[in-house]
């Protein structure tokens, strides 16, 4: 019965978190599926993210809702920066040029953050109350974000199926020269996305400061580069949708697992969920190749 | 309309154009003929601006457009059907043709252009909801062909329009060509399908090894001895 009703509340807990890991990986996608860049420093946007919310908290009382817009535009900034200082160059560049390249960013990003910040987990607390349901206890910061997250997800694919500029970026993530000979500035369309794929990422780690009970550190991001490759991939690479989906499962499923690994005794059930995630990518990709929402 | 002169072009490091030269004229179709990897791609897409010229001069209305980029070309009215049709398979037909009239000044005609490209394919009408990726061959060539047309342009570059249709839907394509003429169009057709884009065609040009070893009329084209020596059996 205790299994149960902890099983019930880490799924609640997982499905919330997964939210925003798909938040966190549909600026990877995106930029995959138009650039056909892979941003190895996926993870340092996240920090710079969670920082965002957590000065703006310390220093002037900014609630992380408040903080969103604030990162979004931080990150947009950010990537029209990186595309124009670096990316623009390499865009026919052999893959393993932009491959060093954003891996270079993201180190760079790192350090400079550790030499301003330091490498010391921080943390802050917002506190608005905690929701009791049956089994389910959680916190309203948690359920906020998971809120954004959804209106995010929503307004992102609003823009993307009745906007113009949205509907020509699909046109060249489905076929770039098609789009060329449609007289889409296919240069801006690169310039854009990347901007756009930046933003969603650093916004994205506003949310996640909302999870991590340790707090944040400077190196955090790896471990969220991680799970967005493994999340990408689950929802088919270049689906900013399929990441999404794909994240609220990877939440759903990582955490369920945490419950049950416990079980097992001399278990360490951090340390599997892990394994149990790649299994579960794994299974999906045997079944799927081009992952859930993946085209042909 | 268009002139071409000494265009030089090619991928990577090697040359495959060596000096092209062509001309154009207003509301006629003009036929790019050769053998396999004689340059006829390459040709287009060096006008076109997809592969960057090395040498050479384009002008298109009397203004040097070598190298302005493609999504500006297609705004002052040049647009080009790639081989292989390149159409945006997960959106639906009336999507891809709305696509086309992505240009300002193609979406200031965006009805009219739509009216025409329904009443010259009445078929992609019927499909407008269906997703261009379901299409049979013909239908997306059609599509293709819509597409570009909703760019609103003056001249259409068209690479190989009849490549893997049925003989009957090649004569479609062929007939299409022809229409699009009468519409006050100009097109510079690349074609594999020697008589049948002559019989369309009011000028030629037959390329070998990247340079232009014939040109004239469609009559004196179809009797010179060059094109039936390289042409018999085909």
């Amino acid at each position: 019965m205790i299994v149960s009703e902890q099983l019930v509340s880490n799924l609640f807990y997982g499905a919330l978190l997964g939210s925003v890991y798909g938040v966190a990986t549909m600026g990877l996608s995106l930029i995959f599926g138009v650039l056909r860049i892979v941003n190895v420093g996926h993870g340092a946007f996240i920090m710079l993210g969670a920082f965002t919310a957590f000065w703006m908290f310390t220093l002037y009382s900014v609630i992380p809702i408040l903080s969103i817009p604030i990162a979004l535009i931080f990150g947009l900034a950010l990537g029209f920066i990186i595309f124009f200082s670096t990316i623009k160059r390499l865009i026919d560049a052999p893959e393993l040029s932009t491959l060093l390249a954003t891996f270079a960013i993201g180190i760079f990003i790192e350090e400079v953050a550790k030499f301003v910040w330091g490498s010391d987990y921080v943390g802050f607390s917002w506190d608005i109350g905690t929701l009791y349901l049956g089994p389910v206890t959680v916190p309203y910061t948690k359920l906020l974000a998971f809120l954004c997250s959804a209106i995010i997800a929503g307004l992102l694919y609003v823009w993307f199926t009745k906007t113009k500029l949205g509907t020509a970026i699909r046109a060249v993530v489905e076929d770039r020269e098609g789009a060329m000979v449609c007289g889409i500035n296919v240069g801006r369309i690169y310039s854009v996305s990347f901007a756009i794929g930046i933003g969603l990422t650093v916004l994205s780690g506003v949310l996640v400061t909302l999870f991590v009970p340790v707090g944040i550190n400077v190196y955090m991001g790896p471990d969220y580069t991680l799970k967005a490759f493994v999340i990408a991939v689950l929802g088919g690479l270049g689906s900013p949708w399929g990441a999404f989906v794909a994240g609220f499962l990877f939440g759903l499923f990582e955490n369920g697992s945490y419950t049950l690994l416990g079980l097992i005794p001399g278990v360490e059930p951090f340390a599997l969920t892990r394994f149990v995630a790649f299994v579960f990518l794994l299974i999906i990709l045997l079944i799927k190749p081009t992952g859930l929402l993946g085209g042909e | 309309m268009l002139f071409v002169r000494d265009l030089e072009s090619g991928y990577g490091e090697m040359q495959v154009l060596w000096g092209i030269n062509l001309e154009v004229n207003e509301k006629t179709v003009t036929t790019i003929l050769g053998p396999n990897g004689s340059g006829k791609t390459t040709t287009l897409r060096s006008i076109f601006g997809l592969n960057r010229p090395w040498r050479g001069v384009v002008e298109f209305d009397r203004i040097d457009v070598t190298y302005m980029p493609p999504h500006a070309k297609v705004e002052i009215g040049i647009t080009l059907v790639l081989e292989g049709r390149h159409l945006f398979p997960s959106m639906s037909v009336e999507e891809n043709l709305r696509l086309g009239a992505y240009t300002r000044r193609a979406e200031e005609k965006m009805d009219d252009s739509i009216d025409l490209v329904y009443s010259l394919f009445p078929r992609l009408k019927e499909r407008r909801e269906q997703k261009a990726g379901t299409l049979s061959g013909g239908e997306q060539q059609m599509l293709a062909i819509g597409r570009a047309l909703m760019t609103a342009p003056k001249l259409i570059l068209m690479d190989e329009p009849s490549q893997g249709l049925a003989p009957k839907l090649v004569a479609e394509v062929f007939e299409t060509v022809e229409r699009l003429r009468e519409e006050g169009l100009t097109i510079l057709l690349v074609e594999q399908n020697v008589y049948a884009s002559l019989e369309i065609s009011d000028y030629a040009y037959v390329l070998g090894d990247g340079k232009v070893v014939l040109e004239g009329t469609v009559d004196e084209i179809r009797d010179s001895e060059e094109v039936k020596k390289a042409y018999v059996g085909i």
